[in-house]
């Protein structure tokens, strides 16, 4: 077993070299905090509720599930998990504690708010409690649940942007690809969602543009990224070579790029264009679905490229 | 600290002074020395650079710890890591531009799991699972003494003194032979320079 982890250290030639610390756990946190905070806004912003469960909001349900998740993941993955609340204590300046602050505030306030809504019979049973529905209470609860939704989807992607070992990493395109990219796939759920339940056809066809012009987005700011790396740094130019035609390759052109953007962008189009429209919503749906793996890999690809810079 | 990069010969010696001084796990150098080849055949050489952790007046190791488990000291601008407060995030680790931080995650000796005396000594300040880098021996500097990788160098490649004070050694040489931070593109400003 490996007793200890420097990846600078590993080799005494002094070079750009890969970063080892973050990989696979990270990209899990990074992905579902990313589409959790993105249901959450979609439904609150958009309406776009996915219907009930247990008679609950199956997008809230989903948020809470997927970010409990993500928070787990990165439990798991420190070195002293019995300290994680201690993550809590450094908001100045830690991206990582103000996304954990956020993550907390999310899931108490959108919990308690998702209880009070829960819908039984045709009855709400706990639609008295104080913050239930559109109470004042409860439109607070959703509006600083939704904030911090929007912190969880960009954090993470923060927390790469501010590392100044890592060149490729230290950029705002980061945190927006992120963000885009969260929405595209939250959009890409309800697509899925689409296909399982009728819904009406204006609606669709405008979740299906939302979705075509957010994959298009994300695919020109991986381009833009790529860009920046290979002409701002010679470590971030290491990384984009790795991407596009080193060891990551199948993950971020095939994985990412191909898969993850450029075929769900054809779906979606295509779809949309459909004129059977039982066979357009099929073609979304996989659109959506395709994207999902898609935003995992481009995670991954973009976290296991980083690489340090020589400092001398 | 100043670093002569002229004067190094690469014998290591600051590294194994460091290791002896703190008795770090194996594999945790704080202080390693790397090989940096310049030019091309026939007129190619390898520069010796000495490093430790640059104790920067604006660390991004501190900034990115969400425990604060890094602080500053203020009296001499030492920065340490507070093992008791560290949950193992490596956010230090992916921040610092010196690639200075470590992280302790199995502990072991020479013979595997069974330690020796020493080692059992020596490993128990060591937590596993939290980030560890070099104090600039703050336990010396607080007893006046000067670090172990600057005292044992055979070369004198490694000179340690107060920054702030323009008459001391350091100050004079950073002025003298132009000394230069390491990546000062990273904002981080470093307290080690290096002349060339």
């Amino acid at each position: 077993m490996k007793r200890v982890a420097n990846p600078f250290a590993e080799s005494l030639v002094m070079g750009s070299k890969p970063q080892t610390i973050w990989g696979v756990p990270h990209s899990i946190w990074f992905f579902s905090m990313g589409i959790g905070g993105a249901l959450f806004l979609n439904r609150a912003l958009f309406g776009i509720d996915l219907g009930r469960v247990f008679g609950l909001i199956v997008a809230d349900v989903l948020s809470i599930v997927l970010i409990s998740f993500a928070g787990l993941v990165l439990i798991s993955d420190l070195g002293k998990p019995f300290r994680f609340l201690r993550a809590l204590m450094n908001p100045r300046t830690s991206w990582i504690s103000i996304g954990a602050i956020c993550d907390f505030v999310f899931l108490i306030l959108d919990g308690l708010w998702l209880i009070a809504d829960l819908e039984m019979g045709g009855q709400r049973p706990l639609a008295g409690l104080p913050w239930a529905g559109n109470s004042p209470l409860g439109i607070i609860f959703q509006v600083v649940a939704g904030v911090a939704a929007f912190i969880v989807i960009i954090y993470p992607g923060l927390v790469l942007a501010y590392s100044p070992s890592i060149p490729f990493w230290n950029t705002t395109l980061i945190p927006l690809q992120f963000l885009i990219f969260a929405f595209a796939n939250a959009v890409g759920i309800a697509l899925i969602f689409a296909f399982l339940v009728e819904v009406p056809r204006m609606l669709l066809m405008t979740w299906a543009v939302a979705e075509v012009l957010l994959l298009a987005v994300a695919l020109l700011l991986f381009l833009a990224h790529l860009l920046n790396g290979a002409y701002s740094h010679p470590a971030a130019k290491v990384a984009v070579n790795r991407l596009i035609k080193g060891d990551l390759r199948l993950f971020f052109v095939w994985g990412a790029l191909v898969g993850g953007l450029l075929v769900p962008l054809f779906l979606g189009i295509y779809g949309s264009l459909w004129a059977n429209p039982g066979a357009g919503i099929l073609l979304l749906a996989l659109s959506g679905l395709i994207s999902l793996p898609g935003n995992w890999f481009s995670k991954y690809a973009v976290i296991k490229a980083g690489t340090y810079a020589p400092f001398l | 600290m100043v670093i002569d990069l002229v004067r190094c010969v690469g014998c290591d010696a600051c590294t194994v002074a460091c290791q002896t001084e703190n008795g770090t796990p194996q594999g945790i150098h704080y202080a390693p020395v790397f090989r940096r080849e310049i030019g091309k055949y026939p007129q190619a050489k390898v520069v010796f650079v000495p490093t430790l952790c640059m104790h920067c007046e604006n660390p991004a190791c501190l900034k990115a710890c969400p425990t604060s488990a890094i602080s500053k000291r203020k009296k001499d601008g030492i920065v340490l890591v507070d093992q008791d407060k560290c949950c193992g995030t490596k956010a230090c680790m992916a921040a610092c531009p010196y690639g200075a931080l470590h992280f302790y995650d199995h502990q072991s000796g020479m013979y595997g799991d069974t330690l020796t005396p020493p080692e059992e000594y020596w490993l128990q300040k060591f937590q596993v699972g939290t980030a560890q880098k070099c104090t600039f021996c703050a336990h010396r500097v607080d007893r006046g003494e000067k670090p172990a990788c600057v005292v044992t160098c055979p070369t004198n490649c490694r000179i340690f003194g107060d920054l702030d004070d323009p008459q001391s050694e350091v100050s004079t040489l950073i002025r003298e032979r132009s000394g230069t931070q390491a990546r000062p593109e990273a904002g981080t400003n470093p307290s080690v320079y290096y002349l060339r």
